[in-house]
């Protein structure tokens, strides 16, 4: 079910790329309504999974990745009808399709051990796919503040000079989305410590539940996120690592979130493999 | 029906003549107004810019209107036809038309690609549409040549990219601040130059502008020139650096002003918020190695005109994209204008029809009065419906021919002849021997068979 957003997601991709080079407003709106119409399929595929399983399929990593990917897609989107900026389309769609590509080749959502029963897992779940949508979004704009901020500084103004907006924009919409990460970073974190604490009770015998502490490379991986971007904003407000500074490190955090999204989630982990 | 065009532009005329070709002081309606006086034209618009004033006319007469037209721009301008004369230009129909459209994609401008002349077309014909003097044909044309300037102007990079050099200082600080509103400029040096750079950044929007000089007065002086600047005294210049986001020096000091070890000790009292540093100084006023530092931006005269210059080259090479367009908006705009030419005939041979149609029906009157209302209308249609049919290939066939003004006129002379387009239509008893005529001609087809 999940293959046709992933495909509504690549059309849309053509696109924002194809708007992106050739610089058409039309081709422009066409893009956006292409991913407006996968973030619809996307939400009807999610919607679909909730009353099938009775409760919303975030529990296992494939079908954690399909909501990560929904989410971002609508963070996007918010970001770009607000700020009416359409050049960043391009960085975030080929995230979106390769990891759509996931649940588009797991079908089905796995079943959700007992264990996760109870508002707290949600909340915890759904603050820390937030968070990561937000920072995919710094990525991204970081990503593209480096590519604008070399052409200046190289004083070669091409390409990403007539396609990109500002320095400035670039760089507050990146501590913007930090911001927004960091926060329920922090909220996804700390729900997750209360909810361990409270399955250790009730559950303690489940391997995976023992297995919660700051060992375990999921865990460890996310605090690690938790001191880059808490860094970034120091660095930002503190010692004036604005710009290009922070650009790299939204892309590192987001590095590392990747890396403990997918594969630790996958391979590694011993607590989290549900 | 002819479109004239006539005018004098900076290809053609030395400043000295444009420059007293002002028809925007002397007013444009009055113009117009002239214009239309003369009585030679039945629609004009005049296109007046500081490097251009150009007459569309659509006129029967074209020497006429030419001579007119030639007469009118010495005597609205008051300068004697013998100076005027020899700089004028004049183009016909659709080369009138082509030019119309180089001019509003801005392939005839002196700075190729420039973005104000479409609105200067654009408020010419507007000029033109309140003192009435446009018509269906100009109307036409001017919508076109819009139609032609805005495709040029998203379909290619023709305006893209500052020309000049001060532009240039501009579009790279919006790109770097974003919105220049707000933002604090200090220019070192009370020199010419310094000037101009900070009245242009405060004409986009800057809001404090800070003038410092080895001598307080010069400073003084360049600030009340600007208007709403401070002057600052050397010994200030570090406090008003680390106040501000561009920095333009423009000193005659022989050596640099400011090194770079400077420079990085003003950005660490700054926390590191962009600098933008443009220096039109010659000798330099900067050092160069200044730029190597995080978050400064630093440009000499020398990196601004090569952006300027990699833009024109860059426009340069979409001339021909450019070009392509208003070809092909040209050929559009000749399809209909050609297709004109076949109005009267189409129009002609319509009211012949339909005059055959209705005689036929009035003959037949006394054997239809027997039938109900209903099939007497539905009678009327069909005869109707007929007639339309018959005349859809021939007015298509005629329109195309446009292109080909020898087969236009071959088929109207035809069309004339064939049906006494020229005889008046109302014979009646003609029209019955016409359609009795025609029995014969729809047998043959049968007779191969």
């Amino acid at each position: 079910m999940n293959a046709a957003p992933l495909v509504l997601y690549a059309i849309a991709l053509a696109a924002y790329a194809w708007h992106f080079a050739q610089r058409n407003a039309t081709v422009g709106r066409t893009a956006t309504t292409l991913l407006i119409f996968a973030a619809l399929a996307h939400t009807f595929v999610i919607g679909m999974q909730t009353m099938e399983v009775g409760h919303v399929p975030v529990a296992g990593p494939t079908s954690a990745i399909s909501t990560f990917v929904w989410l971002l897609g609508l963070a996007y989107l918010y970001t770009e009808l607000t700020t009416d900026e359409r050049a960043m389309g391009v960085f975030i769609l080929p995230l979106l399709v390769t990891l759509q590509s996931i649940p588009a080749l797991r079908p089905g959502v796995e079943d959700r051990a007992a264990v996760l029963q109870g508002p707290l897992f949600g909340v915890h779940v759904s603050s820390l796919l937030f968070a990561y949508a937000s920072f995919a979004l710094a990525c991204v704009i970081g990503i593209t503040y480096v590519l604008l901020f070399k052409e200046i500084k190289a004083k070669h103004l091409g390409f990403f000079y007539a396609r990109l907006p500002s320095l400035q924009v670039l760089d507050r919409m990146n501590q913007v989305a930090v911001v927004v990460g960091w926060i329920f970073l922090t909220i996804g974190i700390i729900v997750g410590a209360i909810w361990a604490m409270q399955a250790r009770g009730g559950y303690g015998v489940d391997p995976r539940v023992q297995a919660m502490s700051l060992q375990d490379p999921k865990i460890f991986v996310a605090l690690v996120c938790w001191f880059v971007y808490s860094f970034e904003l120091f660095a930002a407000r503190r010692i004036g690592w604005g710009g290009r500074r922070a650009a790299y490190l939204s892309a590192v955090g987001f590095a590392i979130v990747l890396l403990n999204f997918v594969p630790i989630s996958y391979f590694l982990t011993k607590s989290h493999n549900f | 029906m002819h479109l004239l065009l006539v005018g004098i532009s900076h290809r053609t005329a030395p400043v000295d003549v444009r420059e007293r070709m002002d028809f925007a002081t002397r007013g444009l309606p009055a113009a117009l107004d002239k214009l239309a006086g003369c009585g030679s034209t039945a629609e004009t618009i005049v296109v007046s810019t500081c490097n251009r004033a150009e007459i569309y006319a659509a006129c029967e007469d074209i020497e006429t209107a030419r001579n007119d037209i030639a007469t009118f721009i010495s005597e609205f301008n008051g300068v004697s036809s013998s100076a005027v004369a020899p700089h004028l230009y004049a183009a016909l129909d659709l080369d009138a038309a082509r030019h119309l459209f180089r001019v509003a994609a801005g392939l005839d401008s002196l700075v190729v690609g420039e973005p104000q002349i479409l609105g200067q077309v654009k408020s010419a014909h507007a000029a033109a549409v309140s003192a009435q003097t446009a018509g269906p044909i100009l109307n036409r044309l001017f919508h076109a040549s819009f139609a032609a300037g805005k495709r040029v102007r998203t379909e290619t990079g023709l305006g893209s990219g500052a020309v000049s050099v001060s532009y240039a200082a501009v579009s790279l600080a919006r790109k770097i601040f974003g919105d220049l509103d707000g933002r604090a400029v200090v220019v070192v040096g009370a020199g010419e130059m310094g000037k101009l750079t900070a009245l242009h950044m405060k004409s986009q929007g800057v809001q404090h502008v800070t003038i410092v000089s080895r001598t307080l007065q010069h400073a003084a002086r360049t600030a009340e020139a600007i208007g709403g600047a401070s002057a600052a005294p050397w010994e200030e210049l570090d406090s008003a650096l680390s106040a501000s986001d561009i920095l333009i020096s423009a000193t005659g000091a022989a050596s640099p002003i400011l090194t770079k070890a400077h420079v990085e000790s003003v950005m660490r009292s700054r926390r590191n918020r962009p600098l933008f540093i443009i220096d039109i100084a010659m000798p330099r006023d900067v050092e160069p190695a200044a730029g190597e530092i995080e978050q400064v931006f630093l440009y000499n005269i020398d990196d601004l005109q090569a952006t300027v210059r990699e833009n024109l080259q860059r426009r340069a090479s979409e001339v021909a994209k450019a070009e392509a367009i208003v070809s092909e908006e040209t050929d559009k705009f000749t399809a209909w204008f050609r297709s004109r030419a076949a109005v009267p005939t189409i129009v002609a041979l319509r009211q012949r029809f339909e005059s055959i149609r209705r005689s036929e029906l009035e003959r037949l009157d006394f054997k239809l009065a027997a039938l109900p209302s209903e099939s007497r209308t539905r009678v009327d249609e069909i005869t109707r419906l007929i007639v339309e049919k018959l005349l859809l290939t021939p007015t298509e066939q005629l329109k195309s021919a446009g292109d080909d003004a020898d087969a236009m006129a071959a088929y109207s002379e035809a069309l004339t002849r064939l049906f006494a387009l020229n005889d008046p239509p109302q014979a009646t008893p003609e029209a019955s021997r016409g359609t009795s005529k025609v029995e014969p001609f729809a047998r043959k087809p049968s007779r191969p068979r």
